[in-house]
C-alpha cells in the first residue's frame, strides 16, 4: 500500500533554497581556504628553499642604478623605495600628457565625422578604423624603432626659430625660469580665473531673471589675458626664458624630453584618440534628430543647438566610455617598458625586482597603484558623470 | 478641340543631382569647406604619390637575400625571407601540418557552429569547442599520442597568437559567465569573491598580470613542479579575459526584462534550467557585439607577449629585424606588414560585429 505524502511542505531539506545556498556557500568558503592554504604553504616552502627574505626591509636600501629621467632629485645612492616614487611621478607624467591630449584628439576626430565635408568624414573614419585595429605595442614601436631614431643627430638637428630642437635624443624646449617676483603673476592667474567665473554666474542670474545676454566669452578672455599681463608689465618680466644651446655633442639647458616619452606620449594619444572619437561619435548620434529639429523650431542658432542641446545629452553617453578609456590608457602605459621609459613598471617591477627578487611585494605594490590610479579616475569621472547625467525633476 | 498638349520635361538641374551636386554638397558646400577640401587635397598630393611608390612601384618583390633590395623602395624580400618565421615560429618544417590541421580545425568549428541546426549545435560544437584547446595541445606537442615531440619552446608566429587567444576565450567564456551569474547572486559570500575576482583582472595591467604569471606564479606551485612558460600564459591569459567577460555578460544580464525570469519562476523551472534555457541565450545574442570587441581587445593584447619572452609574431618581428643578414634597416616594412596581418583579422572581426548589432538593433533610426 503506497502512502502519500500527507502536505507539500516535506520536501527534503536539500531541496529547500535557503539552506541549499548556504551549503553552496560553505563548500565554496572550504575550497577558497583551501586553495588559499595551498598558494601560501608553496610559496612560503618555495621563498625558504631559494632563501628569499619577505617583507619591506628592502625598500630602505640603496639602489645603485640610474634612472634615464626623474621628476624629483634622484641618483644611484637614492634608496629601492625612491625608485618606487621616480616610477610612480613617471606613469602620472606620461599619462596625463596622453590623456589631454588624447581627448582633444579624439574629440576632433569625432565631430569630424559629422562634417559637411566628405574629405573630412573619410578621413575621420580611416583613422579610427586603421589605429584602433592595431596593437599599440606595434604603434608604440613603429614611433620609436622607425620614425624617431630615423631622425637626425644634434648637429643636424631640426628646429624651430633656433629655440626648439628636435633630433635623434629627444626634444628641446625652452625654459620659463621665475624670479622672486613671479608670485605677484600667478596671483594674477588665479585672481582672473575667479573672476571669470563670477562673471559667469552674474550673467547666467541676469539671463535667468531679464532675459538679457551678456558677452561672457568675449569679456572671459579679455580678463584672462588682459589681468596678467598688466601683471607682468607692473612687476616688470620676473620670468627668463633659457634656451637649449649646441655643446660639444648634444643641447644643454632648456627642458629636455627623452624620445621614449615622445614615442610613448605619441602612440597613447593616437590610439586612445581613436577610441575616444568612436565614443564621440556614437554620444552625437544617440541624441534623437528630434532634439536638433525641436531646438530649430524654436530659434536657437547652429552653434547654440551644439552647445546647449547637442553635446550636454551626448556627454551622458560619452562620459562613461571615456573613464574605461581614461583606465585603460593609464594600464596600457606599462608598454613603457617595451622602448625603455622608466616609468613605474620598467623602474620598479623591471629593474628593483631583478636586483631584489622580491617578486611578491614589489609585484602586489604595483598592482596596487594601479588599481588606485584606476580608481581616482573612476572617481572623478562619476563625479563628473553625475554633473552631466540626466536631472529628472 | 484643343489637347493637352504637355511640355516637354527638362533635365533636373545640374547643380542638384548627379556628380556635380555631389561634388557642390560635399565638398564645396561653403567657403570654409571648400578651403579645408583644397588643404587636404594638397597634403594628400605630397603624401600620397610617394607614399604608394616606396610601398609598391619601386618596391623589391623577388630575391633571397637583403643584397636583391637594389631599388629604393621597399624591400617585401625581407618579409617573404621572413614568411615562415612570422607565421609559424620555429615549428618544425616537416610538422607544420600539425599546426595547419589545428587551425583549420577551429576554423571548421567556428563556421561550422553558424551553420548546424540547434540540436547538433548544442550536442557536439559546444563540446567541439571546449575540446579544442585540449586537442590542439595534443597535436602540437605530439609527444602523448606518438608524434615527434616539439616543446612548445619551438611554437610561435603569428599561429601563437590565434593559438593563445582562442583558447584563453574558449575557457574564458564558461568562467566569465559563472563570474557575471556570482556577481548577480543572492549569496553574500559567492558575490563578494565574484566581485574582488572581476575587479581584480580587470583593474590590473595586463602587462603586471602576465609579470605575476612568470615571476609569482612559479612560487604558488609544490617545489620542484615544472609550469610551462606558454601554460603559465594561457592561466594568465584565460582569467583576465574572464573578468572582462563577466562585465560583458552583466551588461547583457541587465538588458534583459525582469518579466523574463518571472514567466520562467512561473513555469516552474529551477535556477540552472532558467539560466541555461532562458537567461543564456537571451544574454549571448545581445552582448555579441561586446564579446567580439572584447575578444579583438584580447587578440591585439597577446602582442604584448613578446615583453615577456614569447616567441608571437611581434617578437619574431624584433628578432629579424636584429638578424646580422638583414641588417638594412627594414622596420618600416616589418612593423607595417605585422600592422596589416593585425589590422585584416582586427577590422574583419569589428566588421561581423557591426552587422549583428545592426541586425539586432530594430528601433527606429533618427
Amino acid at each position: 500500500m503506497s502512502v502519500l505524502p500527507t502536505s507539500s511542505s516535506q520536501t527534503a531539506f536539500y531541496n529547500n533554497p535557503q539552506i541549499r545556498s548556504v551549503i553552496y556557500q560553505v563548500i565554496l568558503t572550504l575550497a577558497l581556504g583551501y586553495f588559499f592554504y595551498l598558494i601560501v604553504s608553496n610559496t612560503l616552502a618555495n621563498m625558504q628553499s631559494r632563501g628569499i627574505q619577505s617583507g619591506f626591509a628592502f625598500l630602505d636600501s640603496t639602489a645603485g642604478f640610474d634612472i634615464l629621467m626623474s621628476l624629483i632629485p634622484y641618483d644611484a645612492t637614492y634608496t629601492y623605495g625612491r625608485t618606487f616614487l621616480v616610477g610612480i611621478l613617471n606613469t602620472i607624467l606620461v599619462s596625463t600628457i596622453s590623456i589631454v591630449l588624447a581627448t582633444i584628439v579624439g574629440f576632433i576626430i569625432g565631430v569630424s565625422f559629422f562634417s559637411q565635408n566628405w574629405l573630412i568624414r573619410t578621413l575621420a573614419r580611416i583613422y579610427v578604423e586603421t589605429f584602433r585595429n592595431i596593437p599599440l605595442l606595434l604603434q608604440i614601436f613603429f614611433w620609436y624603432f622607425a620614425v624617431l631614431s630615423s631622425l637626425p643627430g644634434a648637429r643636424q638637428s631640426l628646429s624651430i626659430g633656433e629655440v626648439i630642437f628636435l633630433n635623434v635624443r629627444g626634444l628641446y624646449l625652452p625654459d620659463l625660469i621665475a624670479e622672486a617676483a613671479a608670485g605677484y603673476v600667478y596671483a594674477a592667474m588665479a585672481f582672473a580665473i575667479v573672476g571669470v567665473w563670477l562673471v559667469k554666474r552674474w550673467a547666467k542670474k541676469r539671463q535667468d531673471l531679464t532675459g538679457q545676454q551678456f558677452p561672457v566669452f568675449p569679456v572671459s578672455l579679455a580678463m584672462l589675458i588682459v589681468i596678467p599681463v598688466l601683471a607682468l608689465v607692473l612687476t616688470d618680466m620676473p620670468f627668463q626664458w633659457e634656451f637649449p644651446v649646441l655643446r660639444g655633442f648634444n643641447y644643454s639647458g632648456g627642458i629636455t624630453v627623452i624620445p621614449e616619452l615622445i614615442a610613448l606620449a605619441i602612440s597613447l594619444t593616437i590610439y586612445t584618440g581613436a577610441f575616444i572619437g568612436e565614443a564621440v561619435r556614437a554620444g552625437v548620434q544617440s541624441v534623437p534628430h528630434g532634439q536638433t529639429e525641436a531646438a530649430r523650431s524654436i530659434g536657437l542658432k547652429e552653434r547654440q543647438i551644439m552647445k546647449l542641446i547637442i553635446v550636454p545629452q551626448a556627454m551622458r553617453v560619452i562620459t562613461p566610455i571615456l573613464n574605461s578609456e581614461y583606465q585603460s590608457l593609464v594600464k596600457n602605459s606599462t608598454l613603457a617598458t617595451a622602448i625603455g621609459y622608466p616609468d613605474l613598471f620598467t623602474v620598479f617591477v623591471g629593474t628593483t625586482l631583478n636586483q631584489t627578487g622580491q617578486a611578491i611585494e614589489i609585484v602586489f605594490m604595483t598592482m596596487a597603484v594601479y588599481l588606485l590610479f584606476n580608481m581616482i579616475i573612476s572617481v572623478v569621472m562619476n563625479l563628473f558623470n553625475r554633473k552631466v547625467a540626466l536631472v529628472s525633476r | 478641340m484643343r489637347t493637352f498638349q504637355p511640355s516637354p520635361s527638362k533635365p533636373a538641374p545640374l547643380m542638384s543631382v548627379g556628380v556635380l551636386a555631389w561634388f557642390k554638397n560635399n565638398l564645396f558646400s561653403s567657403v570654409p569647406n571648400t578651403l579645408a577640401t583644397i588643404f587636404i587635397m594638397i597634403i594628400l598630393a605630397n603624401v600620397l604619390p610617394g607614399f604608394f611608390d616606396w610601398l609598391l612601384f619601386s618596391a623589391n618583390w623577388s630575391g633571397e637575400t637583403q643584397d636583391d633590395c637594389v631599388k629604393d623602395g621597399a624591400c617585401w624580400v625581407f618579409i617573404n625571407a621572413w614568411s615562415k618565421q612570422f607565421f609559424y615560429g620555429s615549428y618544425p618544417s616537416e610538422q607544420l601540418w600539425r599546426v595547419n590541421l589545428c587551425l583549420i580545425m577551429l576554423l571548421l568549428t567556428v563556421l561550422g557552429s553558424f551553420f548546424v541546426n540547434k540540436d547538433l549545435r548544442e550536442k557536439l560544437f559546444v563540446p567541439l569547442f571546449l575540446a579544442l584547446p585540449f586537442i590542439s595541445i595534443l597535436l602540437l606537442n605530439g609527444s602523448w599520442i606518438g608524434l615527434e615531440p616539439v616543446t612548445t619552446d619551438y611554437w610561435g608566429g603569428f599561429s601563437l597568437n590565434i593559438f593563445l587567444a582562442a583558447a584563453s576565450i574558449i575557457v574564458a567564456f564558461p568562467m566569465g559567465f559563472l563570474w557575471a551569474l556570482g556577481r548577480r547572486s543572492q549569496m553574500p559570500i559567492a558575490r563578494s569573491v565574484s566581485i574582488i575576482l572581476i575587479e581584480f583582472f580587470r583593474g590590473v595591467p595586463v602587462l603586471a598580470l602576465f609579470f605575476m604569471g612568470s615571476v609569482m606564479l612559479p612560487l604558488f606551485f609544490p617545489e620542484g613542479t615544472n609550469v610551462d612558460k606558454l601554460l603559465r600564459v594561457w592561466i594568465v591569459l584565460t582569467l583576465f579575459m574572464s573578468g572582462y567577460m563577466a562585465e560583458v555578460f552583466r551588461g547583457g544580464f541587465n538588458a534583459i526584462p525582469q518579466g523574463q525570469y518571472e514567466a520562467a519562476d512561473a513555469l516552474g523551472l529551477g535556477y540552472w534550467q532558467k539560466t541555461m534555457l532562458i537567461i543564456l541565450p537571451q544574454v549571448i545574442k545581445i552582448s555579441m557585439p561586446n564579446i567580439l570587441a572584447t575578444f579583438v581587445m584580447l587578440f591585439k593584447n597577446t602582442s604584448f607577449l613578446m615583453i615577456i619572452g614569447i616567441f608571437e609574431i611581434l617578437s619574431t618581428t624584433q628578432a629579424a629585424l636584429s638578424n646580422s643578414y638583414w641588417l638594412g634597416g627594414h622596420a618600416e616594412e616589418g612593423y607595417l606588414f605585422v600592422a596589416a596581418v593585425f589590422w585584416m583579422v582586427c577590422f574583419g572581426m569589428s566588421m561581423i560585429a557591426s552587422s549583428i548589432e545592426r541586425k539586432l538593433n530594430t528601433s527606429h533610426k533618427n
